[in-house]
């Protein structure tokens, strides 16, 4: 028997959640990402901002010009993340086979748990009307045989909607609907299908398998199956996360080396914090930097001892930060910080030096000053000229474009 | 310069002086070999600054003369000829080397000798001789615990300590440390301690695998260089500055459990376990439990990594004192027991915290210290 996946998505997630925490935004242009005359980009628009054409990832001065009267917000991911973490609870109260995907979708296998609540359209039905109580924000849900058409449902029903494909009926579903419709098909294959003369999924699905290939290599295959609305993908819970990392852009692009520093300090603390909070160390330490004239760069540096300590992530990170840095002219536009390798705790101890033990015992100081206190209730002194230049927020410093740099 | 010798001899010697080539330099001529006439013999030289190796073969010298030519170049181009006489010519206007060796003929551009880094001469100091197993032993035993990481400069390096007519030499990195005693066949006069990089005992080592002969060495702490003579080779060492740590404080006088473990099963198990450790911070966990009356004690060797799996060894043990749980990183103890030649070994532990101390049953002259990992059991 086919399976029927659902998917789930959250109505402009970002705005949804701060119009929630504020009733005047309702059914205005809200606009989540940052200040008009910032440089970030929009992160998440409300449905009456997308009427004037914007949408996520405009750059924010693009989006005032288009629509002077939105109201801009700066967004607060811990808030987002809060948020995020109800809506993944409510929906694996419904079934164990949950996948996130992000901070506002998911795929749900519902197979065999409607029977619990009637019919797939009444679980589904029961999901968004919690999803309202709870959040007071509203979701989308398709319905499919698999998790293609479900999303593409789900995309169709928007806001507020919920479709539900009859099983064996995915192929005519996606027919009519226009390529780019399709998970999976970006502007460039549109632009190649397009001047094949192939405008809808219907067309698609009937181009032999071999010129698929032929233009698109292995992707041919996967788009000639999800063209006649065949995806036998599973619902796969995640794995324990690899890696974790964190990234900023400043507000103007900066030579200074000791802002730098500052930054590459308070983001390697957080990235510490979250690799003692999920009892791992790393062996790896990446640095990430963008540049202004948007190259990017990523520096890796392979620990021979496993770590979680603060001072270590920030150390290599600077070490790293000198390396790039020498000879480069440019200045730069973001920087990042993150920890991979991660392995379950377990520290080989020292026979000559014991400020490895002395900086842990530190850590795990500081770890619970900041439980109970907040993220820059203590901080090195290093990071303290971040006070002057980010606002502090309920839980550290609010970097620019929060949304996607948390 | 006009000589001629056997393509073997040059190549043989290629090799021996090749791994004192400079890999990664500021000054290119250190990516070269010295190629230079010393009465009836070539001699062969090469240096990265911190360590140097002359090597010399057997030639016929018709005329005398020094050139400096790209070390790998040469070497390669030696290495692919045929096992015949190889005839090197240089043109002293051009500073090109003439090779010819049966039907092949090659010119390489050199760099005038006068360039090269001078061969430190190691006068003065301390003169002994090693016996060459007693000198392969004590390198292999401790080489391998030297940190290789520059963070701390001393600890590249082994600790060496001439006294009498004994020396001792030491390595540790921070989470283990290996002492190995061996007799001077030549007594020093006073009492000498330097730190010899382990890269350049290590590439000794290499040196020596062949040689019967015992080893000349002649350190001079003063001007911070250490001489290895060899039959037909010289290895000239630069000496690390600097205080190596008082080690002997580290080795614990006491301890509440001893396992005597066959070196063999101990290896065999601590390599099973360490299949599954990869994948983690390389944790191998040692439980290791006295025997009953009736029964022997034992050692279980286990790893365990959340994705992948676990594993559990059994070895017996002759089990002295209480129950013992630690943990080691796999790599410190199968480093240590690969290079064990006596068929068993004693653990010594006091705590989960505290070193482990393995020594070989039977002979008194070597011990490892190993710090544990700190683990939830």
């Amino acid at each position: 028997m086919s399976g029927r996946i659902m998917h789930i998505d959250l109505d402009a997630f970002f705005v949804s959640v701060e119009q929630a925490e504020n009733p005047r935004l309702k059914d205005k242009p809200v606009v989540v990402g940052g200040r008009p005359e910032g440089r970030g980009v929009v992160a998440a628009a409300s449905y009456e901002a997308r009427a004037y054409g914007l949408h996520a990832g405009m750059p924010l001065v693009k989006a005032s010009r288009l629509c002077p009267q939105a109201i801009f917000i700066q967004g607060s991911f811990p808030k987002y993340r809060d948020a995020s973490a109800k809506f993944m609870s409510i929906l694996a109260d419904f079934s164990p086979y949950l996948e996130p995907m992000g901070l506002d979708e998911a795929y749900l296998d519902a197979t065999g748990f409607e029977s619990i609540h009637g019919s797939h359209y009444q679980m589904a039905a029961k999901i968004k009307q919690r999803i309202k109580g709870e959040l007071g924000i509203t979701a989308s849900i398709g319905i499919a045989g698999g998790k293609v058409v479900a999303k593409v449902a789900s995309e169709m029903s928007k806001p507020d909607g919920l479709l539900e494909v009859a099983p064996g009926e995915e192929r005519s579903f996606l027919a009519p609907l226009p390529i780019a419709r399709l998970p999976g098909i970006g502007k460039k294959t549109e632009q190649k299908l397009n001047g094949l003369g192939i405008d809808t999924i219907g067309k698609l699905s009937t181009l032999p398998l071999k010129a698929l290939k032929s233009h698109f290599g292995a992707s041919g295959e996967v788009l000639h199956r999800f063209a006649r609305g065949i995806d036998d993908r599973e619902v796969e819970p995640p794995a324990a996360a690899k890696s974790t990392s964190r990234e900023t852009t400043f507000s103007r692009d900066t030579k200074d080396r000791s802002l730098l520093k500052a930054t590459l300090r308070y983001l390697g603390e957080r990235v510490g914090a979250d690799l003692r909070r999920r009892e791992k160390r790393a062996r790896c330490v990446t640095l990430k930097l963008r540049y202004a004239d948007f190259t990017t760069i990523t520096r890796r540096q392979t620990l021979s001892q496993t770590t979680d300590s603060d001072q270590t992530i920030f150390d290599t990170g600077v070490a790293l930060l000198n390396k790039a840095l020498t000879g480069e002219k440019q200045p730069v536009r973001l920087i990042g910080i993150g920890v991979s390798e991660l392995v379950e705790a377990g520290r080989q101890l020292e026979m000559l030096d014991t400020s490895t033990q002395r900086q842990e015992s530190l850590n795990k100081a500081i770890d619970r000053i900041r439980r109970k206190y907040g993220f820059t209730a203590i901080q090195t002194g290093r990071t303290l000229r971040l006070k002057d230049i980010f606002p502090e927020g309920g839980d550290g410093y609010t970097l620019q474009t929060p949304s996607l740099s948390r | 310069m006009k000589l001629s010798c056997l393509q073997e001899n040059l190549d043989r010697g290629l090799s021996v002086v090749g791994r004192a080539v400079a890999v990664r330099t500021t000054l290119p001529i250190t990516n070269n070999v010295l190629l230079a006439t010393d009465q009836s013999r070539l001699k062969l030289a090469a240096t990265n600054l911190e360590m140097a190796v002359s090597c010399w073969i057997g030639a016929k010298v018709e005329e005398e003369g020094a050139i400096t030519v790209p070390a790998r170049l040469l070497s390669e181009f030696i290495g692919s000829l045929p096992a015949e006489k190889v005839d090197i010519s240089l043109s002293p206007q051009t500073k090109t080397v003439g090779l010819k060796c049966a039907r092949f003929e090659a010119r390489i551009s050199g760099v005038d000798a006068k360039d090269f880094p001078p061969i430190p001469k190691v006068e003065g100091g301390v003169t002994t001789k090693v016996e060459v197993e007693a000198l392969r032993q004590g390198i292999a035993r401790v080489v391998f615990a030297a940190a290789t990481e520059e963070s701390r400069p001393v600890l590249t390096g082994v600790d060496a300590v001439f006294e009498g007519d004994l020396l001792t030499l030491a390595a540790a990195d921070g989470f283990r440390l290996a002492v190995y005693k061996l007799p001077l066949a030549k007594a020093v006069s006073k009492k000498t301690e330097v730190i010899i990089p382990a890269r350049a005992l290590g590439e000794l080592n290499r040196l020596i695998a062949e040689q019967e002969e015992a080893v000349e060495i002649m350190v001079n702490p003063d001007k911070g260089q250490a001489l290895f003579s060899l039959k037909n080779v010289e290895l000239v060492s630069q000496l690390i500055q600097g205080t190596f740590p008082n080690y002997s404080q580290l080795i614990p006088k006491s301890s509440t459990t001893k396992a005597v473990i066959s070196v063999g099963d101990f290896l065999r198990a601590t390599k099973t376990a360490s299949i599954f450790a990869r994948d983690g911070s390389g944790i191998v966990r040692l439980v290791v439990t006295p025997g009953g009356e009736m029964t022997p004690g034992k050692v279980v060797v286990s790893a365990r990594s959340e994705e992948v799996g676990d594993d559990v060894g059994e070895i017996d043990a002759m089990v002295e004192g209480e129950e013992a749980k630690i943990a080691f990183n796999g790599k410190y103890l199968t480093d240590v027991l690969s290079v064990l030649g006596e068929a068993q070994v004693s653990l010594e532990t006091t705590n989960p915290s505290s070193p482990g101390v393995l020594k070989p049953v039977g002979v008194d002259n070597y011990l490892h210290v190993v710090m544990p990992m700190f683990v939830q059991w």
